[in-house]
């Protein structure tokens, strides 16, 4: 089967379909009649075709991957996430990259998560975007605050400024980077400030001494002791939406299924 | 050869228009066939390329009309192709040295990916 020029149909037809409305033949009875009646404009309505061609190319990276690739999820519904192991960046960010069926040329964002209670506590998120299929991608790794990861650069030039912030702010070092240096804090600022453990208002403050006449650093004095407000409700809010889906729905990727 | 004049521009800056796509995609094409003939038959990778590069091949060889060959295909213009073919090529021959169709290499902690984060 031409799995490929399926795809690229089965994408140029889902956007049709999507237009033409031609989705309801896809659909069981039962859905058919709940999508019908679903019109309110707030309520956010389910595309069973952009799900299963995103689960399916989900399968796919995995099954090309196989190697780096450690989990495929659909979040929120409609957002491509695919776990890997971080031996894999630069083979799976180019795989993206330049394989015919992905092309997911542009690199949105680099962005950092610290979870501290893991013994991998970082993780670097790599947001990609394909103008051909016009769609999604993340691509997720992790590391602790001592292990390098690869630098994305050698695929995308765009890596460059936000793997230096990524090492600014949580102190990730990022191996085989062209410049790897501070892009955020001050000249002389030492801390990883995006870190759970770097506190609010930081541990220095800066002020212009008269009698030194120049900016000295000194430790920071609050004038007030800090407060922390609670901004959760012991009331539950939304009771319509008990029973919505968890926000990760794991693709389910079958090594021994082969085509 | 070809049955019609050249088109003006591709419409894309960079992009210069190409006289002769049929040569440089089939050349493009061999290149990738024989590159993938390298990797193991099992490996998914290579089958799926494959599978697309001799699809392609076989429009480039059937069809003589530069508009007509970008409709079938059906990818962006045949300066866009010769560029995806490149891209592929490269990739064909980092992924012989990367091998990923081994086995996982690293498998993650049991925590690792779970949400929301539990110890």
């Amino acid at each position: 089967m031409a799995a490929c020029i399926l795809r690229q149909l089965s994408r140029g037809i889902g956007f049709a379909a999507k237009f033409y409305g031609g989705t309801v033949s896809r659909l069981t009875h039962g859905e058919a009649a709940a999508v019908a009646t679903e019109t309110r404009p707030t309520v956010r309505k389910f595309d069973a075709i952009q799900h299963s061609q995103l689960t399916d190319f989900g399968k796919y990276v995995a099954e090309c991957l196989p190697k780096y690739v450690q989990k495929v999820q659909l979040t929120s519904g409609d957002e491509l996430e695919v776990l890997i192991a971080p031996e894999g960046i630069v083979p799976v960010l180019q795989f993206l990259k330049d394989h015919q069926n992905s092309q997911f040329a542009n690199l949105v964002d680099i962005a950092g998560m610290d979870v501290p209670a893991r013994q991998y506590r970082f993780e670097v998120i790599y947001n990609l975007l394909s103008l051909r299929y016009n769609s999604r991608i993340r691509v997720k790794t992790y590391t602790d605050e001592l292990t390098p990861l690869d630098s994305a650069f050698s695929v995308f030039k765009a890596a460059n400024w936000y793997e230096r912030e990524i090492w600014d702010m949580y102190g990730v070092f990022f191996a085989n980077h062209p410049d790897l240096r501070r892009i955020l804090t001050d000249y002389g600022f030492e801390g990883h400030p995006f870190r759970k453990d770097f506190p609010l208002s930081g541990y220095v403050e800066v002020r212009y001494d008269d009698e030194r006449k120049r900016v000295v650093v000194e430790p920071v004095e609050l004038a007030q002791e800090f407060r922390r407000f609670e901004l959760s409700t012991p009331w539950e809010q939304f009771p319509n939406f008990r029973d919505v889906p968890a926000a990760a729905e794991e693709v389910p990727v079958d090594p021994k299924e082969k085509k | 050869m070809a049955s019609g004049v050249l088109k003006q521009t591709t419409g894309l800056t960079g992009l210069a228009v190409v006289a002769n796509p049929h040569h440089l995609l089939s050349v493009l094409y061999g290149k990738i066939l024989r590159t993938i003939q390298k990797m193991p038959s099992s490996a998914a990778y290579r089958n799926y390329t494959e599978e697309i590069i001799k699809v392609r091949a076989e429009i480039v060889k059937n069809t003589s009309d530069v508009k007509e060959l970008e409709r079938k295909i059906g990818c962006g213009q045949a300066e866009e192709l010769i560029q995806q073919a490149e891209n592929e090529l490269v990739l064909a021959r980092k992924m012989l040295t990367w091998k990923p169709w081994e086995p996982l290499i690293t498998k993650p902690l049991p925590n690792q990916w779970a949400w929301p984060c539990t110890k």
